[in-house]
């Protein structure tokens, strides 16, 4: 019962949050100079051309009025219809969706994976040789732009070694994607390689925190060995707010997969984002801020919902 | 019969950035099985130290010269494995702190359960069933129930034996108990001091007993050891040590002790405790009736809907000019709550207050700076109390940077000066950080801040709890005297009823957000009226075994009646 409720109330703020961003975001594009109908129409448009598009587009009327049509269409799961890809943009996020939640997931995944136990290791050889060169590679790999860093491995793994291939998957369904799972390697690792750095030193500081609590001397006074003491009791505790801090990061994932798709040829969100953006094509730009703050939103509630689970003293308001 | 413990020449060094810091000097001791041994000493005497020395979990910048043996087996020699083979089978700790001893995510059972299986081939289910049996045996009721609680739904007291569930779990031969009561309730003290004492006595365990409390060495211990600086000066049985000390250093501590007098209490003499605070100069007779703070049905609650607590519940006292109130009762009596909204921290949901007469809920703005300016404060922690990133004198300067914005940084300087040499401390230490200070003369700058104002009333929360005996003394002392000086008028508040005794004039006992009962220190605290008095006054632990040893009896049969 009372899951339920706290559940309805966090959907009803994520709902509001989801409301206020594509406000925010519906009022920046249309502050932008210019406008859609001459980028689409073309610099040789007249004035009358121009004003017979922005009719036909609806936008002549005036921005709240705009807005609330938007938003009406919404509802009903209609988010406009792109000017230059001529299809519906509930139809493309449909298509293009998957693609990159294949991506960003597996770079959260492969990252988490990595990362958790390096910071372990590193809190436990605090201030030894691995801790440095741990250290040293977060702070290289969280540092090196994504494109620089893609194209290193590229040029590592594709035209040293010929380990894998320089381009992902191609192919608009999963199952074509994931018929070709070297192509995806290199995709992958460029998006997990921030997620390591940053997340193995969340948990490292974690990791020393909870080293240093009481509750490590009475299990070591009962007799737990070093190792039990880590997995058993430091493990879970060190984890809790490192998931808290995840659903934080799903903006930075997507933002990352919109560099790596355009540099490994991935059509998904990110590219579609892009060339969105450079033809200002406000309905595709308006559906994808969309998705990403609902992902945004969804992770972060998942992340909660995942703390509760964990750490029965977040139900309880005693953290 | 062989020593269950027997430590030889221990010595203890720490390397740290600035170069090797001995703890602990040759330092020799033995338990024999049965036996409750307390080492007594203030804190940096490297008790705790020799403690965790002899359980092989000094920290890594720890050097160990010398010989512990815990039942034949040497400890400062041995590998991690031997150890954690040692640990929790045959030697096991209590540690101080039951709030963070326990891994707040795993069930209690779960971690009880833990330490059966660290040692003893069993199934899941039997250690499970085991740590259910344990619970049960260290008294805390509905064990199967509990057993499945996360340690932030008990209270500090079943988490204490909870704990301590956890260390008996093997049997050990040797138990060591390192301030296991410090935190705890004076009631639920002498509760967990008696589980010790049957469990010990039940199975032949010898104890351990780190503590600074002679209250607690004179309940509970056989013989006592006294450390200083890292030695022991002085070691003996019970007796002997706390009656007809020896040592000068011991004869000291014991002399700082506050100790409770009680109804009854026969051949002990009265302690010579500083003279109570003079009442109020009757030359200000204008307005010396006027209570400088009155509470009149004071109610507060803190939450809402179901989880709200009555923090305060229809309190309602005077503090008279120039005279010291001492507020009691156990923590989460309100008692602090009761010193805040004195303070105009916190708004009483009904109920008013009133500040030197005049009503503290009708005033705003400047009118209410002013009448707060009248009201000093001093803060239990004298750590935290403190700005780390201001200097002493920018610290005791803020009242004034406040309350008197006219005021020239001359002028300012001069006063801080005076309110630093008020409180005994020289002049120079006005440049250095509250790092650089001792606890004690930490907690004088905080009287110092409290006292630059002049004001007509000191709220004093639990100024000395954090503080060794001996220093608790001297800042007892300087803020009575000052008091004579001065002529303010004190809310005390404090759970230590030997303090309160010593200190105030009047005393009111809260309970869960009432007042028990009010009254004259000496008849109150000496023939409570009510029951929950009579507990509270019973569960103290005073220094002396022969009359403690009676209390206990008697506290027992109260009980069975």
């Amino acid at each position: 019962m009372e899951t339920l409720l706290y559940l309805t109330r966090r959907l009803l703020q994520a709902l509001a949050v989801i409301l206020i961003v594509t406000i925010v975001v519906f009022c920046l594009l249309h502050a932008l100079p210019g406008g859609p109908a001459r980028g689409i129409l073309g610099p040789q448009a007249t004035a009358q051309q121009i004003a017979a598009f922005n009719h036909e587009q609806g936008l002549d009327r005036s921005l709240p009025v705009q807005y609330v049509y938007y938003l009406r269409d919404l509802v009903r799961g209609d988010l406009g219809t792109s000017y230059t890809l001529n299809e519906a943009v509930s139809r493309l996020i449909e298509q293009r969706l998957p693609k990159t939640l294949v991506l960003t997931v597996l770079s959260a995944l492969v990252g988490l994976l990595l990362a958790v136990p390096l910071g372990m290791w590193q809190a436990v050889r605090r201030n030894k040789p691995t801790d440095y060169v741990i250290t040293t590679l977060s702070f290289v790999a969280y540092s090196t732009p994504v494109y620089f860093l893609g194209l290193v491995l590229v040029m590592v793994f594709t035209q040293s070694l010929r380990w894998f291939p320089s381009q992902a998957p191609q192919g608009d369904t999963l199952a074509q994607v994931f018929a070709d799972p070297a192509g995806l390697v290199l995709p992958v690792v460029t998006g997990a390689a921030s997620m390591v750095a940053v997340f193995s030193r969340y948990m490292r500081a974690s990791t020393l925190e909870n080293l240093s609590e009481d509750y490590v001397r009475t299990a070591r006074a009962g007799g737990a060995g070093r190792y039990a003491v880590l997995f058993r009791h430091v493990f879970r505790n060190s984890l809790t707010p490192v998931i808290a801090m995840l659903g934080y990061y799903v903006p930075v994932l997507f933002g990352g997969a919109l560099v790596v798709e355009q540099l490994f040829n991935y059509p998904g969100m990110g590219l579609l984002f892009w060339s969105a953006a450079q033809s200002s094509d406000y309905p595709v730009l308006l559906g994808c801020v969309l998705v990403i703050s609902v992902a945004t939103v969804v992770g972060t509630l998942l992340a909660d919902v995942v703390q509760r689970v964990v750490d029965p003293r977040v139900k309880e308001g005693r953290v | 019969m062989n020593d269950i413990l027997e430590i030889d020449g221990l010595g203890v060094t720490f390397s740290t950035e600035t170069g090797d810091v001995p703890a602990v000097r040759d330092v020799s001791l033995r338990v024999r099985p049965g036996e409750t041994l307390a080492l007594v000493g203030e804190s940096g005497s490297g008790k705790s130290t020799v403690a965790l020395a002899a359980m092989g979990l000094l920290p890594g910048t720890a050097r160990t010269s010398g010989r512990v043996e815990v039942d034949g087996t040497d400890v400062v020699g041995a590998s991690e494995a031997e150890l954690a083979r040692l640990r929790g089978r045959t030697a096991s700790m209590v540690f101080q702190e039951p709030a963070t001893a326990l891994d707040p995510l795993t069930r209690v059972g779960a971690q009880i359960a833990e330490v059966v299986r660290n040692h003893r081939a069993v199934s899941r289910s039997e250690a499970a069933r085991e740590a259910v049996e344990l619970l049960r045996r260290v008294g805390i009721p509905e064990p199967e129930r509990r057993a499945s609680a996360f340690p932030f739904q008990l209270s500090g007291g079943q988490r204490q034996r909870v704990v301590i569930a956890m260390a008996i779990a093997n049997s050990p031969g040797l138990l060591i108990a390192d301030e296991p009561t410090t935190a705890l309730d004076v009631t639920v003290q002498a509760e967990i001091l008696d589980l010790l004492r049957r469990l010990a006595a039940d199975s032949g365990t010898g104890v351990l007993l780190v503590t600074h409390n002679m209250g607690v060495v004179a309940d509970f211990a056989d013989r006592v050891a006294v450390m200083l600086r890292g030695e022991v000066v002085e070691t003996g049985p019970v007796e002997e040590v706390l009656l007809r000390p020896t040592h000068a250093y011991t004869r000291k501590l014991l002399a700082a002790v506050p100790r409770l007098r009680f109804d009854g209490e026969g051949d002990t003499p009265a302690p010579d405790a500083p003279a109570p605070a003079a009442p109020a100069p009757d030359a200000r007779s204008a307005d010396a009736d006027v209570p400088v703070v009155r509470l009149r049905d004071v109610s507060v609650r803190f939450g809402r809907g179901i989880r709200a607590v009555q923090a305060l519940d229809g309190v309602s006292l005077d503090v008279l000019p120039g005279e010291t109130v001492g507020l009691v009762g156990e923590s989460g009596s309100g008692k602090s709550t009761a010193a805040r909204v004195a303070l105009g921290l916190v708004a009483p949901a009904a109920g008013s207050v009133s500040l030197f007469g005049t009503e503290l809920g009708r005033t705003r703005g400047r009118a209410r700076r002013a009448l707060l300016s009248g009201v000093g404060v001093v803060l239990q922690d004298p750590v935290a109390s403190l700005d780390a990133r201001m200097s002493v004198a920018e610290c005791v300067a803020e009242p004034l940077r406040t309350h008197r914005r006219g005021m020239s940084a001359a002028e300012r300087r001069e006063r801080v000066g005076e309110a630093l040499e008020l409180v005994r401390l020289p002049r120079e230490l006005a440049g250095r950080g509250p790092r650089e200070l001792s606890g004690g003369q930490r907690q004088r700058v905080s009287l110092a801040r409290a006292l630059v104002l002049r004001p007509r009333l000191l709220v004093a929360d639990e100024p000395t709890s954090a503080l060794d005996v001996s220093v608790q003394r001297t800042v007892l002392e300087v803020i009575a005297e000052l008091q004579r000086e001065l002529g303010f008028a004190c809310l005390f508040v404090s759970h230590d009823l030997a303090v309160v005794q010593e200190f105030a004039r009047r005393v009111v006992v809260l309970r869960a957000g009432r007042i028990e009962e009010q009254g004259p220190v000496m008849s109150t605290l000496l023939r409570p009226e009510k029951e929950y008095t009579r507990r509270l006054i019973a569960a103290v632990p005073v220094p002396d075994p022969v009359v403690q040893r009676r209390r206990r009896a008697a506290r027992r049969t109260g009980a069975a009646t």
